[in-house]
């Protein structure tokens, strides 16, 4: 695996000039919204999909947080970082969304990844690692699948992570190491297999 | 992998990068475009909006001090009521002195 570079969340790396969007987007300007959106599109649907599992209710839930962070925009405080207030707003909108209804299952494995077959080449190993590593994070509690998506993957501190949902910073700490774990151990696996 | 503890402050690169693939939708374009789409259809909170709710809650609070204020003056006038007229007349002088030096001086003038 090539050496991953260190996430930077998004909130740190321009959080001057996003007071200034917010500003702009709350005077009616949609490019600024705009722009706002491309940002955190990613890092919004990860967090989602974390919690819900499945892609397409992801989109929706973190499209519905986008929408009503805009209608709130001028509650934000501009001297606090604009991401984890976005993202406290997309995790309550991806868990209201799977508490109101019955979310559609992770999407099964490959028929041919799991009945052996020909040697699968590395773009369907890719596929069927990322598949278990989802199925890995939907056995996890909610709340420790966010914690570690926001810590390792999305480079938030334990007293960002600890805003965004919530809790204790302390507590953050623990479902990072639980999460953590439990998914080396996959992975471990994984590679012993490959 | 290495295999870092568990309890490490830091993020762990590949454990992270891995499970980013796992989450990446894909078509941040296409999603990108629908958000913005339906925001055309959202009302934003304007700033004669913002400042329209801070005006009701001025005048509601203004109410509440101006009510407040009249029940505590109300309870002090009726704690201590008006004298009347005929009391002041027959009222002794709060400073009998004052008195005496007025009337001591008509009657010098005399």
């Amino acid at each position: 695996m090539a050496d991953p570079q260190p996430p930077q969340p998004v909130a740190r790396i321009a959080q001057q000039d996003e007071a200034d969007l917010v500003a702009r987007a709350v005077a009616g300007e949609r490019a600024a919204f705009g722009i706002l959106v491309e940002r955190y599109a990613g890092v919004a649907r990860r967090v989602a999909r974390a919690v819900l599992g499945n892609a397409d209710d992801a989109d929706d839930a973190a499209q519905d947080a986008m929408l009503s962070a805009l209608v709130k925009l001028d509650q934000y405080d501009a001297r606090r970082p604009f991401g984890p207030w976005l993202l406290r707003i997309v995790a309550n909108a991806a868990t209201d969304r799977r508490r109101r209804r019955s979310v559609r299952r992770v999407e099964p494995l490959d028929v041919g990844l799991t009945a052996g077959g020909p040697r699968p080449d590395t773009t369907a190993e890719r596929r069927a690692l990322n598949q278990r590593l989802r199925e890995a994070l939907a056995e996890l509690p909610e709340r420790r699948r966010l914690a570690v998506v926001l810590f390792d993957v999305e480079g938030y501190s334990h007293g960002e992570i600890a805003a965004i949902i919530g809790i204790p910073e302390g507590t953050v700490r623990s479902e990072v190491f639980h999460a953590r774990r439990r998914l080396r151990v996959l992975l471990a696996d994984w590679k012993e297999e490959a | 992998m290495k295999d870092p503890l568990s309890f490490d402050h830091r993020p762990d690169l590949a454990l992270g990068k891995a499970l980013r693939e796992a989450l990446d939708p894909g078509d941040a374009p296409v999603f990108i475009a629908r958000v913005l789409a339906h925001a055309e259809h959202v009302r934003v909170a304007s700033w004669d909006a913002v400042l329209a709710r801070w005006a009701r809650t001025g005048v509601a609070a203004a109410l509440v001090v101006a009510l407040a204020a009249g029940y505590f003056v109300g309870r002090a006038t009726a704690a201590s009521p008006r004298p009347t007229v005929s009391d002041v007349l027959i009222a002794p002088p709060a400073h009998p002195a004052e008195v005496e030096v007025v009337l001591a001086s008509l009657m010098g003038n005399n």
